[in-house]
């Protein structure tokens, strides 16, 4: 039987510290004593995990059916131009997404990230069958994808690896919006073979660049730091 | 007999239960991390057989229907349907228990059912009913594997006899028999003082128990003229102005406590669902510093004026008020989802400080008594980072249980010394692990 001698309460036997304010319990006389188990059992549970059969069944067939009906049309009926590879690549973007959420949840994200950027790369490449030319596609709209694709992959890291708040949500955003307005104006230039220069991104990475660096103070500043969240909570 | 057997499923498919008033709110609150679940659990004097324990359930609930339910959806609103899945299976107890009950998972069952040791744990959602519905199930599954075990145990309090058909007392929404006052009265609501600590990792689910002799806190209570309820309501409010004075603040807040009262003392009703309201004792730091006797007078009057027929009556009519408008009912659950979710989280869940739940003490037939040690009664995990208070009395054990989802303990450590100071000699449990 044993007292904590800073909240004077009687502990149960098997604690090794008082669960109030974690002062340890020593009780000289019974130093050697065999440790009592808890009374609360060791194993933590997990939370059951719903299988959306249903759900999955119904987006595979709704959009599979939508495909083949259009390709089936555009072959038969419609067939004057591919039209029907619009649809089908709107119908294969929505199955990507869907994929992590219902169909495949245990899908690491950042390689469901990279089949999301992998689906709109192949719409869009769908695309360059109804267009004179596919220059546009290789030139221009898959550095894009790549870059965006890169983009979201990096914050999603971050996110996950550093300790989250607004500010830094903030940061990470800000930084990576100034760096995909820059690299869309140097690959339109590249397209039309312009000089590389930046000019309206300049004023975008200039404004970002001042978020930034507030934004990087009030992180390291401590006194700043708290200032800030306690006057923006909410 | 096929035609037999195919005319009572097609019977029973035919059966559903509206939610009644109180459990409309619990699903819409459900969230990944989150879901309006509470526990009781019976401490007993031997191990117990989970086998036995399998069969007691099983007959048991067959005397609940309202219990072995799934939750469906519909356009307007949610709805509870008969479930005959296997199960609910009880299962050995887990440390971080109230986890959250999606309502797809396990069979869709509503309540689960752990052991350990000599401990039967009930946990259910509380769109299935309040504490004491879950009371009569938990005691009826103990009656009945004491009767399995080989002991004689008589039907009476909570433990309802098996073998008769359930009344229909029981599975009436009562809410709506009472709702009849003439007005209904507004609900002013202001921001209280919310108790900011570190959020544990999702999956923890913190407990503190301090177990007493009600002899002792009833004397303690005596010396303050205050009832149970009203003394550690008064000990409660004291702890939260004690965590608020010791925290940087901007400026002070009104410290309030949230709790249910049981509406079946007031108004007579048999029914095992929700049958609860909520009143809200309160202490404003901002009109001068309250010593605790001061506190304990407060809670005292507010108790004596709020808890009567009249205002409960009116509480609840405004409730279904807001239920009965044909433009309210109209309005497709999904609509109805977001506004309630957004009122809770922006209002009402910032009305109170924490929440404070007291069943009382607890009567079991006589012949069950022997096999019991006591009860005790988890609110669940907090809607948002705060300590919610249980309490619960068998005999002369008096349990109080605190379950919180933060890493701080400073809200139950100034409870637990003031018990300690007014004199009432307290042993803690905890499922803590090493605090660092």
């Amino acid at each position: 039987m044993s007292y904590c001698v800073n909240c004077g309460v009687e502990l149960e036997p098997s604690l090794t510290e008082c669960p109030l304010c974690n002062t340890p319990v020593i009780n000289p006389k019974e130093l050697y004593k065999q440790r009592v188990t808890s009374p609360y059992p060791k194993a933590r549970g997990q939370v059951d995990v719903v299988k959306k059969t249903d759900l999955t069944i119904l987006i595979c067939i709704v959009l599979g059916a939508t495909s083949l009906s259009c390709l089936l049309l555009n072959i038969f009926t419609f067939s004057g131009s591919l039209w029907s590879l619009f649809i089908i690549g709107a119908c294969l973007i929505l199955f990507v997404l869907a994929i992590p959420a219902v169909i495949y949840t245990k899908l690491p994200i950042y390689i469901s990230l990279l089949f999301d950027g992998a689906a709109v790369g192949l719409y869009l490449y769908m695309i360059t069958f109804n267009t004179s030319s596919d220059e546009w596609f290789m030139r221009l709209a898959l550095p894009i994808v790549a870059l965006v694709t890169i983009l979201v992959e990096i914050f999603t890291l971050l996110l996950r690896s550093f300790p989250v708040s607004y500010i830094t949500t903030a940061l990470y955003f800000f930084a990576e919006t100034a760096f995909l307005c820059v690299g869309i104006e140097l690959l339109i230039r590249h397209y039309f073979g312009d000089p590389l220069r930046i000019v309206w991104s300049a004023v975008v990475l200039t404004v970002c660049g001042v978020i930034v660096v507030l934004l990087v103070t009030v992180l390291s500043r401590r006194r700043l730091r708290e200032a800030v969240q306690r006057r923006l909570h909410f | 007999m096929k035609k037999q057997k195919g005319r009572s499923i097609r019977r029973e498919s035919k059966i559903w239960y509206k939610l009644d008033l109180s459990a409309i709110v619990y699903p819409t609150l459900q969230r990944r991390d989150f879901s309006s679940v509470y526990r009781l659990s019976v401490v007993l004097k031997q191990a117990v057989d989970p086998e036995i324990l399998q069969q007691a359930v099983d007959i048991a609930l067959t005397r609940f229907p309202t219990y072995k339910t799934a939750i469906r959806k519909g356009l307007f609103w949610r709805y509870l349907e008969p479930n005959n899945r296997p199960g609910p299976f009880v299962q050995e107890d887990i440390r971080n228990f109230c986890m959250p009950m999606p309502f797809k998972a396990g069979n869709r069952y509503l309540l689960r059912v752990y052991y350990h040791d000599r401990r039967i744990s009930l946990e259910a959602h509380h769109c299935l009913g309040d504490g004491t519905g879950g009371m009569c199930v938990l005691q009826t599954i103990t009656a009945v594997y004491l009767r399995l075990l080989g002991h004689e145990i008589s039907n009476g309090w909570f433990v309802k006899d098996v073998d008769e058909a359930p009344d229909p007392g029981e599975l009436e929404d009562a809410y709506m028999r009472y709702a009849n006052a003439q007005v209904s009265p507004a609900r002013p609501g202001e921001k209280t003082y919310r108790v900011r600590g570190t959020k544990e990792p999702f999956y923890t689910f913190n407990v503190v128990d301090g177990i007493m002799s009600v002899k002792e806190v009833m004397e303690v209570a005596k010396k303050y003229h205050a009832t149970i309820t009203e003394y550690l309501n008064a000990v409660l409010l004291y702890a939260l102005l004690q965590k608020q004075q010791s925290e940087w603040h901007w400026k002070l807040r009104p410290v309030k406590i949230a709790m249910p009262v049981n509406l079946r003392r007031f108004f007579p009703s048999k029914t095992l669902r929700n049958f609860i309201t909520m009143v809200y004792p309160v202490i404003d730091p901002r009109l001068g510093e309250y010593t605790f006797e001061e506190i304990v007078l407060q809670v005292h009057n507010y108790m004596r004026y709020f808890i009567s027929e009249k205002f409960l009556k009116g509480d609840i009519t405004t409730n279904a008020n807001t239920q009965r408008n044909p433009l309210i009912r109209v309005v497709p659950l999904f609509i109805k989802d977001f506004v309630v979710r957004m009122f809770y989280t922006r209002v009402q869940d910032k009305n109170s400080s924490a929440g404070l739940t007291n069943m009382g003490a607890l009567r079991v037939p006589d012949d069950m008594k022997p096999y019991i040690d006591r009860f005790d009664i988890y609110m669940g995990q907090p809607f948002s980072s705060r300590t919610n208070c249980a309490i619960i009395s068998f005999e002369d054990k008096l349990t109080i249980n605190f379950a919180s989802n933060i890493m701080e303990t400073d809200v139950e450590r100034f409870f637990f010394r003031k018990l300690v100071k007014d004199g009432i000699h307290v042993t803690i449990e905890s499922n803590r692990e090493k605090i660092s």
